[in-house]
């Protein structure tokens, strides 16, 4: 510890005091930091606990009171990764359209994302920011609000039960952040970078390609991150739009365990923990380069 | 900007200088075809490249804050362009290492920009420019970012690189030192206008306009509100009651005219001494009484007025006399200009 002790202190006691006082202060604040963090964590993975337990319950000790089940099992893991139950039938398929829903989302949202702030913010259209305005401008109405207009369009152009239908509404409300969230990252990054590339003779698509994206990776990776989670955690639209079984995704299938009397709830939480695996194992995956500034050293230090 | 004419001859270094805003960048990026020239027209090699795209401009421009891409090694910053344009790799890895060797960053080849030190940074900007081999090389304050030492390093070494591959090179600075030492012609600019263009010795000496008068030479040049008046056969320059200096005879034919008039009086601070034995012919002895005494080490600036502005004189340390006394100094009349205030042209 480095307690700054004064030059003009009248007496040894006297900085002694001080420096006293200062280390209570620390071990208070560690204290206080430590509770809290603890708190918060106790606070998040509760649910994960309750989740995990029921997952691993045997059928007939769901819901009896315990800490931890008498009896653990991996069996509802089984039942889920092999398909034996007649709710899980689809459960591969299911699974697969999830993960194509969250990666068309993902692609689609930086590809529109980033090209549009790149024109507005790089190549510096006349009137750029009424698009960029005009984006942010939907955010001014409830997502859930536009279900029913969704809902209609995708009947009348007969894209029901099509994964086109949910990937173009959660597209369309992940699109506006992204643009906002580029345009504000790709300020940072100095324009003579362009311009140099320009000189260089790099197109337009050149300097998009080896420029503009290499330098937005954080940008990408937070944003992509964002319309991963968005189209992974959507409830709403992949409800209303995908009804058929063999159509729908893992949310609106696990919704369906609670349609019959019989209420499979050690599978049903088995199924949650399987489809909540790769968010987290993205999270851990890019958690580094979402801090990362990549930008830093390219001009003057 | 208006009214910028300048041609530019085949290997010539060519300082743009002037103070901030006044249209030395831009000028540079209308040569480089980043911004758009609303009206006349930009030739290389006399070729009009007015709707020519930069890349195609055939020039290489270095970058005020050097502009290296962040994500690229030094060598792919410095390849960057040939590979654009698929140049063999056999001649890329060629450019790249003479250029290295030319710079001295040799070593430096495989690092990323931001695990280097400002200078090295410059240079593999310049790198990046020269590897090129462009029609002209383009340099927009490219010293403006590194300390004081490092940049008289690195003006040294800018100088060696123009005379080891003679590219034509055109040069915006503010620092009117790089424009001396650097260039072969000085274009002066002020407000969007070419002031002067000449070589540095002409600019210094012969300076066309009060602001060129004003900005080359440092400390500036003094000027002073003045009279001039006929004395018997010769001419007067009257300053205050208590200063007056004979105008040199040469000088007498081109000044006649303005016998009578308000003109400026302007005369650089070396070319006010301290007294130094018998008076040489054009020049003129005078006490003065010192306000300010500045030692710099190598000379001393010695401070008095003249009816109410600031005259700086610079005299041998040893010469110096102390503030509040009288100094005897002497004026080289030979290097006086006079100024129109009307026009601010030099007579």
């Amino acid at each position: 510890m480095t307690a700054i002790t004064a030059g003009t202190a009248p007496s040894h006691i006297r900085s002694d005091q001080l420096r006293r006082a200062a280390q209570r202060r620390r071990i208070l604040e560690s204290v206080g930091a430590t509770g809290l963090g603890l708190f918060l964590i106790a606070w998040t993975l509760f649910p994960f606990y309750n989740i995990f337990m029921v997952s691993i319950e045997g059928h007939n000790d769901v819901f009896s009171s315990h800490v931890w089940p008498a009896h653990p099992t991996l069996h509802e893991y089984w039942v889920v990764v092999t398909q034996s139950y007649w709710y899980l039938n689809y459960f591969w398929r299911q699974y697969g359209r999830s993960v194509l829903l969250a990666g068309s989302v993902t692609g689609l949202t930086l590809l529109i994302g980033s090209l549009t702030s790149y024109v507005i913010g790089r190549m510096r259209i006349r009137h750029g920011w009424v698009i960029s305005n005009a984006a942010l401008l939907t955010y001014v109405i409830p997502a859930s609000f536009l279900a029913i207009p969704f809902y209609r369009l995708a009947q009348d152009y007969g894209m029901m039960n099509h994964l086109v239908a949910p990937v173009a509404a959660l597209v369309t409300f992940a699109t506006p952040y992204a643009i906002f969230i580029f345009q504000n990252y790709g300020a940072s990054i100095p324009i003579e970078l362009d311009e140099a590339a320009r000189i260089d003779g790099a197109s337009p698509l050149q300097i998009y390609l080896r420029i503009y994206m290499p330098l937005m990776a954080p940008a990408l990776v937070a944003v992509g991150t964002y319309a991963m989670l968005l189209a992974w955690n959507d409830y709403l639209y992949q409800f209303l739009l995908l009804s058929s079984k063999a159509s729908m995704t893992v949310p609106v299938a696990l919704a369906q365990f609670l349609n019959s009397d019989e209420a499979p709830w050690n599978l049903m939480m088995a199924t949650a923990i399987v489809y909540a695996a790769p968010p987290i194992a993205t999270y851990y995956m890019f958690r580094k380069r979402m801090t990362a500034g990549l930008t830093l050293g390219g001009v003057k230090g | 900007m208006q009214g910028v004419d300048l041609d530019i001859r085949d290997r010539e270094f060519i300082v743009l200088v002037g103070p901030s805003g006044c249209g030395k960048t831009t000028t540079l990026r209308m040569i480089a075809g980043l911004e758009e020239a609303t009206s006349g027209e930009i030739y290389i090699d006399d070729q009009l490249v007015n709707d020519v795209a930069p890349k195609d401009r055939d020039i290489a421009m270095v970058f005020q804050n050097y502009a290296l891409y962040p994500h690229m090694s030094v060598f792919q910053n410095m390849s960057f362009g040939l590979r654009l344009k698929r140049m063999p790799k056999d001649e890329i890895k060629k450019r790249v290492a003479e250029a290295a060797r030319i710079l001295d960053i040799g070593e430096l080849l495989d690092r990323r920009p931001r695990q280097l030190s400002g200078g090295q940074r410059q240079r593999v900007a310049m790198g990046r420019a020269i590897v090129r081999h462009p029609k002209v090389f383009l340099f927009d304050e490219p010293l403006s970012n590194l300390d004081a030492k490092l940049r008289v390093q690195m003006r040294t070494e800018i100088k060696k690189v123009h005379q080891h591959v003679m590219t034509t090179t055109v040069y915006v600075t503010h620092d009117q030192v790089e424009a001396m030492t650097l260039a072969d012609r000085v274009v002066v600019m002020n407000g969007g206008l070419i002031e002067q263009i000449g070589s540095p010795e002409e600019v210094y000496r012969a300076p066309r306009t009060r602001f060129v008068a004003g900005f080359i030479g440092s400390p500036t040049m003094n000027l002073l509100p003045c009279r001039l008046i006929a004395n018997g056969s010769g001419l007067e320059v009257h300053l205050s009651e208590w200063l007056r200096l004979p105008v040199p005879p040469e000088r007498r034919q081109r000044y006649q005219g303005r016998v009578g008039s308000e003109l400026v009086f302007g005369l650089r601070p070396e070319h006010l001494t301290e007294g130094r034995g018998e008076l040489s012919p054009g020049t003129a002895a005078f006490d003065a009484p010192l306000d300010v005494v500045e030692p710099m080490g190598m000379e001393t600036m010695v401070y008095f007025i003249v009816d109410g502005t600031e005259v700086c004189a610079r005299v041998n340390p040893a010469a110096a006399g102390k503030a509040g006394e009288r100094m005897r100094l002497v004026a080289d009349l030979n290097q006086m200009h006079l100024i129109d205030p009307k026009s601010d042209l030099v007579i």
